[in-house]
């Protein structure tokens, strides 16, 4: 059970509201919540499941290195944020 | 330093922290910019009204009267000028004391990695990720401190990378190099206080690492989002694979 909120960049996209998701690892809680808002999943993952190269996610605001497997440990009332690269100067 | 420059400065050297020795050092310093857009602006700005010694600006692009909106080293006189030109004559106007050098091109690697080489800190303020990466790995090989920003529409980024130090991560420890589509701010918009929060916080970056004073933002990324006036910071640790920057 964790909070997945996405960088307000995204929401322009698509509508990606900030919810509590059940799952025990990032991956988990990812999947959990594409399954009920599946247009915001291409955004953020590649078709293999590995995070976009100009994502990066930080649990607890710990920005996680993993990004390939996506198995780092979501607790209870941890804190999943989802956000983008910027580029403009 | 001569009385006059010690009235010019006292503010600073009135801040224990800062004092004569700090001032002292941004004088001696030399600070690379890249860009002398809308990041650039309060950057250069600050840097040259804080008595860096030497600032070098890199531009190749003209003054656009959509440019003004933001990029407030630049005025209406100046549209149709190169932008180093018209920022060299801001920049000597709020205090000449400071040297300003003006490269009014594209620079290929080699001259690039010549003025990192000579510069003590390296500002990035392009807008795209390709300045931005092979910037980063230039900083890694000589071992230059880079601080980093970046804003589009209501949102800005902001890091230093100490990467003069071993165990500080690089731009590249956070993000893979990438074919992501670029956002620019031409293109999609920007609010313009949002560049100034960011530049500002680059220079006072600069203005602390040169001096040496306060704890930088080696290793955190902050994060601001204007329309909720929230900021966030984000730990980041160096990546032990990191291509360019775990060999060092
Ligand atoms: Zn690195």
């Amino acid at each position: 059970m964790a909070k997945i909120i996405f960088t307000s960049n995204l929401e322009r996209h698509c509508h990606c509201p900030t919810k509590i998701v059940v799952g025990n690892t990032v991956i988990e809680v990812l999947k959990n919540y594409f399954s009920e808002y599946p247009a915001i999943q291409s955004y953020v993952l590649d078709d293999q499941d590995k995070l976009r190269k100009n994502m990066l996610i930080a649990v607890n605001n710990e920005i996680i290195s993993d990004r390939v497997t996506l198995l780092d440990p979501v607790k209870e009332n941890d804190e999943v944020f989802v956000l983008q690269a910027l580029s403009g100067g | 330093m001569d009385n006059a420059l010690l009235t010019r400065y006292s503010r600073h050297i009135l801040l224990p922290e800062l004092d004569y020795a700090g001032q002292l050092k941004l004088t001696k310093s030399r600070a690379l910019i890249i860009g002398a857009g809308g990041l650039a602006s309060p950057v250069a700005m600050y840097l040259a009204s804080s008595g860096v010694g030497q600032i070098v600006l890199v531009d190749f692009d003209k003054v656009e009267v959509s440019n003004l909106q933001r990029q407030i080293m630049h005025g209406n006189a100046d549209i149709g000028r190169a932008k180093v030109d018209s920022a060299k004559e801001t920049l000597s106007g709020l205090n000449p004391e400071t040297e300003i050098i003006t490269i009014n091109r594209r620079l290929a690697e080699g001259e690039l990695r010549e003025q990192v080489k000579l510069a003590n800190i390296i500002l990035e303020t392009t807008d795209n990720f390709e300045s931005r990466f092979l910037l980063n790995r230039i900083c890694v090989e000589q071992r230059k401190p880079l601080i980093s920003g970046s804003v589009i529409r209501f949102e800005g980024q902001l890091s230093t990378f100490r990467c003069d130090l071993t165990d500080s991560p690089c731009y590249q420890c956070l993000y893979t190099e990438t074919e992501a589509l670029e956002e620019t701010c031409s293109q999609n918009g920007v609010l313009a206080p949002v560049v100034g929060i960011i530049g500002s916080l680059q220079a006072t970056e600069a203005l602390k690492v040169l001096a040496g004073i306060g704890t930088d933002l080696a290793g955190r990324l902050m994060l601001f989002n204007a329309l909720n006036m929230e900021w966030r910071t984000l730990k980041l640790k160096k990546d032990p694979d990191c291509p360019i920057c775990s060999a060092t």
